[in-house]
């Protein structure tokens, strides 16, 4: 073989060799294990922390108004609906009690009159009109909301 | 004698660069072979059809337009809290009897949706939640050039935030508009289902928050599902059709004018 040639050659498997190291060296960990990503990434998205506990938690500890809900319209209406969680989920929620104030503009949300909302099951109410100046929760009790409250 | 040195060091360096590049070359030959024998370990370990396949039904003929889903979006996976950062918004269109269609999402609905449209000009109005659709032929997974983002074994769009380089090609490459660069990790954000909750058995945090019952969430594949009940009693339909995205959010009773 001239010499020429071999060292052509020789450049040339220097030069793939050079671009397979880095190739190697500069993949992550697992990439490519299912598909063109890095595998550790799914168990990088899981380990994520979570504030939400879901219904089945709260009734844990209170499962009387969780039966009280259960006998009125807000039946379908989950715990965190209302009581949006201020701490993850894995403290325990008398840290930072998620407790809600039940005025006018917070039951709004839903029942304020709106035309998308319509024909939803759902009761709209022209707050001008239905005690204005009081929050809901000083008649209604939210957790069974028929059940009016005397004054 | 100082010749000869050179040369034999010459000669050292040559047999070992070619050794070097030798057995790389020979590994990497053999590498694609060592992959096939490890493949059979690695399809039990990942037999499609024993994992789920993840999906949503939006039911828009009971969204009130309460805002309560984005609200506990931001809280469950911290979106920061300025009106344009958003992993799912609720969207509320209106009819006018002029025809005209307006669409308005104050706060990404937060706070609860309040008509701007004066009650006589109305023809129908409605409300549309909206989400990263999860598409089977993701355009955003396409455009990525690095490969962090990606489809899951079980059918969610995820984003590698350790990978991505903050290019934002996967933001103008998404139809639906559902991804924002988000200015606190500087790379690219979207809904991941909360994978970080479906993974431990645990229900979105927008379906769990959702008074009215509105989303629907579960598995494709399980015959039981909440979602394939949902499928099947209700004519659904997905956003955009026509770009053949394949996406696996089902909308029911959804009007033309969306888009």
């Amino acid at each position: 073989m001239p010499k020429l040639i071999f060292r052509l050659l020789l450049t040339f498997f220097v030069f793939v060799g050079v671009f397979i190291l880095i190739q190697r060296s500069v993949t992550p960990d697992s990439f490519g294990k299912y598909g063109h990503y890095r595998a550790n990434s799914l168990d990088d998205n899981r380990m994520k922390p979570f504030y939400y506990k879901g219904e089945a938690k709260c009734t844990e500890c209170h499962q009387d108004v969780f039966d009280q809900k259960a006998s009125d319209l807000h039946d379908a209406v989950r715990c965190e609906s209302c009581h949006t969680p201020k701490i993850p989920g894995s403290i325990d929620c008398k840290v930072k009690p998620p407790i809600v104030k039940g005025t006018i503009q917070f039951c709004a949300q839903c029942h304020a009159i709106n035309a998308g909302r319509l024909e939803k099951g759902v009761p709209q109410l022209d707050f001008k009109e239905h005690y204005e100046k009081q929050n809901c929760i000083e008649c209604h009790n939210p957790h069974a909301p028929w059940e009016l409250k005397e004054k | 004698m100082g010749t000869e040195r050179k040369i034999n060091n010459r000669r050292k360096f040559f047999q070992t660069s070619a050794a070097l590049v030798g057995g790389t070359l020979l590994y990497s030959l053999i590498k694609p072979f060592e992959a096939l024998s490890q493949s059979k370990e690695e399809a039990t370990k990942i037999a499609k059809e024993d994992l789920p396949l993840w999906g949503m039904g939006v039911d828009l003929e009971r969204c009130v337009g309460c805002g309560k889903c984005a609200e506990a979006c931001k809280i469950e996976n911290n979106v920061p809290k300025e009106p344009f950062y958003f992993r799912t918004w609720v969207e509320q269109y209106t009819v006018k009897k002029d025809g005209e269609v307006k669409i308005e999402s104050p706060n990404g609905g937060i706070g609860g949706l309040k008509q701007s449209v004066p009650d006589e000009d109305i023809f129908k109005s409605f409300m549309v939640p909206k989400l990263c659709n999860h598409c089977t032929k993701a355009p955003c997974v396409q455009a990525c050039p690095v490969g962090a983002t990606f489809i899951s074994p079980d059918g969610v769009v995820l984003v590698d935030d350790t990978y991505c380089i903050g290019c934002s090609y996967c933001i103008q490459a998404c139809p639906y508009g559902a991804r924002f660069m988000n200015p606190v990790t500087k790379v690219a954000d979207k809904c991941t289902f909360c994978y970080h909750r479906i993974t431990k058995g645990l229900l979105p945090a927008c379906v769990e928050a959702c008074p009215t019952d509105a989303r629907i969430f579960g598995d494709l594949r399980n015959k039981e599902s909440d979602l394939v009940k949902f499928l099947q009693e209700n004519p659904t339909q997905v956003l955009k059709p026509h770009l053949n995205t394949h996406s696996r959010v089902f909308y029911n009773g959804l009007s033309s004018e969306v888009k």
